[in-house]
């Protein structure tokens, strides 16, 4: 835990993202993508970025990442700005990205191969305790090729805790899987981030699905079409565990619903 | 071998379709919708086609935990404690997952203290009958598939990539 965010409450801001833009360039011509975007992602909190298909929410999430450099505006974590990859930030991707050659343990300690602090033993306790974390003790020495989509998804989330984030960034993490691995997966998930034994501060995730998002978000941010702005902010405050087919998620889901149309 | 003459014993077979996800879903949409839920309500539930309905029906009862009667399906006690678990589900299930094919022969193998394959246990079990298709490669892929994925949720067995090779948990 870094020294800044050892003090926060739940609630207060662990990633601030204030009027970021990015324009890119076509014949010299600035192309904008994103306009005056700020967003705040609180401690214990799971925010989620919704909005049009291609409006720029993959790339906003890479910007938080440090992964993708804004033209203009800043993100924090706490109080210091992100500007490259951090190790307090992570990320998790639609596609799983495993290395296929690799084993569930080799793909989890891939991630932590920078870590210069840790030996090989250390190394390999945090990989092993990822795997149990997400459901996979005994997967270790399996191929990511004999593992099913939710499987190969769960190394990936391990893969992002085992290197003890504060920031968890997830890009659509859920939209491979069929429905139904999906949703058992979703509550999984959710149980093993917003939790005191990890590491982790904060979880933003994009999503195209809205259910997907009242189910699991404190907070939404609706963007527009490109150039995508904020269009509105939405605190999700219906008690958990949330019922998907109580008439309370529906009006929520019609909110989101209505600042997307 | 089996004896000539003699006839096979008649054995708790995995269908090869079926994963472990496949069957906390149905238990899960059946103890929400319980106490009975009529199949094709199911299959509309889970959007699961026929073929893999059944199977993955088969597999619940075969594992002890809902019951089939005239098109209705129930929970079972067994069934009703493994919809409460939040994690480690099949783990639950270890001792009834040990007497259903391929797992018990491979159990039984590995048991004998050296590291087995799926080719062996295909072979082993091809003596008595049991086979999930009739082409050898495909045959032995079904059951490595069906051994990593049950036999280690089950904590039934440990397997190694690298070598291809399954011993006892």
């Amino acid at each position: 835990m870094s020294e800044n965010s050892a003090q926060l409450a739940a609630g207060d801001p662990v990633v601030t993202v204030e009027n970021v833009s990015l324009d890119y360039y076509k014949e010299k011509e600035p192309l904008p993508v994103l306009v005056d975007v700020s967003l705040t992602a609180g401690k214990d909190e799971l925010v989620a970025v919704t909005g049009p298909s291609g409006c720029g929410k993959s790339t906003l999430l890479r910007i938080i990442g440090g992964l993708n450099r804004a033209t203009a505006g800043t993100v924090k974590i706490v109080n210091s700005e992100v500007t490259g990859p951090r190790s307090e930030i992570t990320m998790v991707f639609q596609n799983f990205v495993l290395l296929p050659w690799r084993t569930a343990l080799e793909n989890v300690l891939f991630g932590l191969s920078s870590r210069k602090d840790l030996t090989a033993n250390q190394k390999k306790e945090k990989a092993e305790k990822a795997l149990e974390e997400t459901g996979l003790m005994g997967f270790e020495n399996v191929y990511p090729g004999e593992l099913s989509g939710g499987m190969k998804q769960r190394v990936g989330v391990a893969r992002a805790l085992a290197t003890d984030p504060e920031v968890m960034l997830m890009d659509e993490p859920f939209s491979s899987l069929d429905d139904l691995t999906a949703e058992r997966l979703r509550k999984e998930i959710y149980e093993i981030l917003i939790n005191p034994s990890t590491s982790v501060k904060t979880v933003i995730m994009v999503s195209h699905n809205v259910e997907e998002i009242i189910e699991l978000a404190d907070k939404v941010v609706v963007l527009s079409q490109r150039p995508a702005h904020v269009v509105g902010e939405l605190r999700i405050d219906l008690p958990r565990p949330r019922n998907k087919k109580s008439e309370e998620f529906f009006t929520w889901v019609d909110r989101v619903y209505s600042l997307l149309s | 071998m089996a004896e000539p003459g003699r006839p096979l014993p008649i054995a708790l077979v995995m269908p090869g379709n079926v994963r472990a996800g496949q069957v906390i879903s149905l238990v899960e949409v059946t103890g929400g919708l319980g106490p009975k839920v009529d199949v094709s309500r199911l299959a509309d539930e889970l959007d699961y086609d026929i073929a893999v309905l059944l199977s993955t029906l088969d597999a619940a009862e075969m594992l002890g935990l809902v019951r089939s009667e005239k098109g209705d399906v129930y929970l079972t006690e067994l069934g009703h404690r493994f919809q409460k678990t939040s994690r480690n589900k099949v783990r639950m299930l270890k001792d009834r997952l040990a007497a259903i094919e391929p797992f018990r022969t491979a159990l039984e193998l590995a048991s004998k203290g050296r590291p087995v394959t799926a080719e062996q246990v295909a072979e082993s079990l091809s003596e008595i009958g049991i086979k999930w298709h009739y082409q050898p490669e495909l045959n032995e892929s079904l059951i490595n598939a069906l051994l990593v994925h049950w036999a280690i949720y089950g904590g039934l067995l440990k397997y190694d990539g690298k070598s291809g090779k399954f011993q006892k948990a």
